[in-house]
């Protein structure tokens, strides 16, 4: 009875770490197929425009917080 | 903020303003990913002679949908003169498929002119926007490929409609 005790204690703990360890090992990523657009030739006094895709690929939420131009 | 797996859109504007060369932007993302911040870059050649560029010119080199009345523009042709000694191949880059379809000319002989055309989608009557179609043409002979993008905006011009008062709904007036 108390062996049986015992290893509930050692897999509960067991557990706990695992968790722990996934929860400080888990971290967000920004994952981008196109960086880099070329327009080529454009008039002046124009407005053009590009759409680049921003994926989530890390094993967390990913928190957009700002974007600066260049 | 974006879920594991989760994808968006992020769209970057640039007004060409007076430029007259070749300029480079690079907006910067920070995310809680940590530094470094992620980049996107944009490149573009600015030209204050859109009617003598090489080795296609397109007239006209910005396309306006804008309406003015109740009538919806839903068609702009252009047209795209090969300038060099060689026939070029024209493909499409890059344009936003929700607003409109685009039919262009697969190839241009040397010297000749092409049509294309641009369709606005249904879906999009009641939109303005301020949106550019990239194409990229190839030289057969030496290969090289120049990118052109064409501007093209719509903007709503018409007068709202209010609707009819009810019968009986008038203010009397007071003696």
């Amino acid at each position: 009875m108390l062996l049986f005790k015992r290893m509930k204690l050692v897999f509960c703990a067991a557990g706990l770490a695992l968790l722990w360890v996934a929860s400080a090992l888990s971290a967000p990523r920004l994952t981008m197929p196109e960086t880099a657009f070329d327009f080529g030739y454009v008039p002046q006094n124009a407005t053009v425009s590009h759409v680049f895709w921003l994926y989530s690929t890390g094993d967390d939420t990913l928190k957009i917080l700002s974007i600066k131009t260049g | 903020m974006l879920a594991v797996g989760d994808s968006t859109r992020l769209e970057i504007i640039f007004h060409t303003k007076r430029y007259k060369s070749k300029i480079t932007k690079r907006p910067s993302i920070q995310t809680n990913e940590g530094p470094p911040n992620k980049h996107v870059q944009i490149i573009s050649q600015v030209t204050d002679r859109p009617d003598s560029t090489y080795p296609i010119i397109i007239q006209p080199y910005k396309l306006d949908l804008s309406q003015f009345s109740e009538k919806v523009i839903k068609k702009k042709k252009f047209m795209i003169t090969n300038a060099s000694d060689q026939k070029l191949e024209i493909s499409l880059i890059s344009m936003p498929d929700d607003l409109f379809k685009i039919k262009l000319p697969k190839s241009i002989k040397p010297g000749k002119s092409a049509k294309g055309e641009l369709v606005l989608r249904s879906e999009a009557y009641g939109d303005s926007f301020e949106k550019s179609i990239t194409i990229e043409v190839v030289g057969v002979k030496d290969k090289e490929a120049t990118r052109f993008s064409i501007p093209v905006k719509r903007s709503l011009h018409v007068a709202k409609i209010t609707s009819p008062q009810k019968p009986g709904s008038e203010k009397k007036k007071t003696p």
